[in-house]
């Protein structure tokens, strides 16, 4: 291979070095933009559990309150007892686990959302922590309330007051901001787990329509390893039953419904006939161009350049053209997800997981998590792409250089 | 072959289908002799030569050059004892577009193992025995046709070769020009001692060589 010499023809025959380079770049362009988007969407997909603290949220659907009086569970959060906590907590593959309680207060003159929190958990409402704007958070053993900020102006509700929540008493402590907090299992009303619980428990309305023992809750939220959260899924109902609801990141991912997130076979296809059409393009102005330079090749070979020479020759030149389409194609892509890196996608969050009574302001509308869509070339695609472009380069050139330089120098000199 | 010979091709012949090109040629070249094939337009000169340089096999004979038979070798061993034993010179000059004249000199020294100052150092020495000293980074495009031939002759010349083939090397140049290259091939012959195996159809311009070898129809005829 001659570096002189395969510089020279790339910058002669600029025409068709930038028609290749183009070419190829443009294809790789593609394949790098269709595959950051979909990640990006896969991103964007967790990022509603993400703000909760886990990969996965369980809940068990239930039957509808028959009374909207005290304490009740909406109907797409009811029971899971304590045992099948339990036997979730050990399934291989779950990293750890926060459970909360949800409960719909309806008192004579207000209607609450109440979350029984952990407060020695770092996975699940927890997160709440960083959202507190007033006050402080719950502490551990103490019987009071964080209110949610907006509620809080709505009703009057000012730091240090007592609410009275289904006869229970409970000091304000502190505000959070809800449209700092998580979108799922949003509540008006935060609890330390143990005083929901014995709300719950104490229910007569809540318990006829599920049973409900003291350390039962009916919110999981569990941090899993990532490649096993399909198998964990299946396990989950297989202890929850067939009502179990189950959301992880591919469930949201379904709920975006832009192609890129509709399936990874989309954007395999996608990138395949962005390749496809690299490679043809790369191989058409190849072809061509080795065509169009075969008495040159037959020059070569009457003064004395060996089979492999002419190939090493022709190979080095796609290589550094395909090379260089690669680093334009690389550049091409950041730009562009650069651009697109500013468009905002909405997550709808499913109202079962965070319902509010229907006929209370806002309860049936759809909740969004509305985030800019974190579209960027990874290192790894990045990396692949280049070699990509590379492999596409020995190939094309290795084939082509193979087919040309059969050809007898003769044979090659009468083209001219 | 005798022993000065180094070149012998015996009973040489081509045929591309029912046509046959050569008919059973044989003819000696010995060192540092300037021979010429001369005849008409489809004679068979050109491809006698192409049979005799390793450029093309011959469909009967043999070919010895350099005390090696040649039809046997295979594409690249046939390259190789080119690139170390022969000169070509083309009628259409046959050089790259895009490299310039020095480069084009240094075009058979490529594929070996020397530094790019090296092959420079002998491509201009060769381009300054050509008085193209001057020219040595032009394009061919930028060469006239007596220029394209020199930097052709020149390239011949690079790797030091036993025998230089040419064929019909002033048919794309004007009278004048193509005497001046035709000085130039004799110069070659007396002072660098290079056999030349020349193929024309201007016997004017054989006169220069030693031997005249005529041929019509594929066969050599005197």
């Amino acid at each position: 291979m001659n570096l002189r010499y395969m510089m020279k023809e790339l910058y002669y025959r600029k025409r068709r070095t930038v028609t290749s380079i183009f070419g190829l770049a443009i294809g790789i362009a593609l394949l790098i933009v269709i595959n950051s988007l979909s990640l990006a969407y896969r991103q964007a997909s967790r990022v509603p559990l993400k703000e909760i603290g886990a990969d996965i949220t369980v809940q068990r659907s239930g039957d509808v309150p028959r009374e909207m009086a005290g304490a009740v569970f909406p109907c797409s959060a009811v029971t899971i007892r304590k045992e099948e906590v339990k036997k979730i907590q050990k399934l291989p593959g779950v990293k750890g686990m926060g459970t909360a309680l949800l409960l719909w207060v309806f008192d004579p003159n207000r209607a609450w959302i109440v979350l029984g929190i952990e407060g020695d958990n770092s996975i699940g409402p927890i997160i709440l922590r960083s959202s507190v704007t007033e006050g402080r958070f719950l502490e551990d053993g103490k019987p009071e309330a964080l209110v949610e900020q907006a509620y809080a102006r709505q009703f009057g509700i000012r730091l240090n007051d007592t609410i009275s929540v289904a006869g229970n008493k409970f000091p304000v402590v502190g505000f959070v901001d809800a449209s700092r907090a998580a979108k799922i299992a949003v509540a008006n009303v935060y609890l330390p787990l143990k005083e929901a619980e014995d709300l719950a428990a104490s229910s007569k309305e809540l318990q006829s329509v599920s049973s409900y023992a003291s350390g039962d809750v009916n919110l999981l939220f569990i941090k899993a390893d990532e490649e096993k959260i399909t198998g964990l899924v299946a396990e989950m109902r297989g202890i929850l039953g067939s009502k179990a609801t189950v959301a992880t990141p591919d469930s949201f991912l379904k709920l975006l419904g832009s192609l890129f997130a509709l399936s990874d076979k989309f954007t395999l296809a996608a990138s395949l006939i962005a390749i496809i059409i690299a490679v043809l393009i790369a191989f058409k102005t190849m072809a061509g161009n080795i065509a169009e330079r075969a008495s040159e090749i037959g020059i070569l070979k009457a003064v004395g350049w060996t089979n492999r020479n002419v190939v090493s020759q022709l190979m080095s030149e796609s290589v550094i053209q395909c090379f260089i389409a690669g680093i334009l194609g690389l550049t091409i892509a950041v730009v562009a997800s650069f651009g697109l890196s500013f468009m905002k996608v909405n997550i709808p969050i499913p109202w079962e997981m965070s319902p509010v009574p229907h006929f209370l302001p806002g309860g049936g509308d759809q909740i969004f998590k509305t985030l800019r869509l974190p579209v960027h070339v990874p290192w790894n695609l990045a990396f692949f792409a280049i070699l990509l472009s590379i492999i596409v380069g020995a190939m094309t050139g290795g084939l082509l250089g193979r087919h040309i330089a059969k050809i007898k120098p003769l044979e090659a000199l009468r083209y001219e | 072959m005798s022993k000065a010979a180094i070149l012998s091709g015996t009973d040489l012949s081509k045929r591309y289908g029912d046509l046959e090109v050569v008919r059973g040629v044989s003819l000696t070249v010995n060192a540092g002799e300037f021979v010429c094939l001369v005849g008409k337009s489809g004679s068979g000169k050109t491809t006698l030569l192409s049979l005799l340089s390793g450029l093309e096999k011959p469909t009967k004979g043999r070919v010895i050059l350099k005390g090696r038979e040649i039809n046997g070798a295979s594409e690249d061993e046939l390259a190789l004892f080119r690139r170390d034993n022969v000169g070509f010179i083309f009628q259409s000059f046959n050089l790259i577009p895009t490299l310039s004249a020095w480069e084009n000199v240094a075009l058979p020294l490529f594929p070996l193992k020397m530094t790019s100052e090296e092959r420079r150092r002998r491509a201009t020495e060769l381009l300054d025995k050509m008085e193209l000293g001057h020219r040595i980074e032009h394009l061919p495009s930028a060469l006239s046709g007596g220029e394209k031939q020199r930097v052709a002759i020149a390239r011949a010349l690079v790797n030091n070769p036993t025998i230089i083939f040419a064929d019909e090397p002033t048919g794309n140049l004007d009278s004048g020009t193509g005497e001046a290259i035709m000085g130039i091939l004799n110069r070659l012959h007396i002072e660098e001692k290079v056999a030349i195996l020349m193929v024309t159809h201007e016997l004017e311009l054989a006169k220069a060589a030693n031997r005249l070898i005529r041929m019509k129809d594929g066969e050599v005829v005197s």
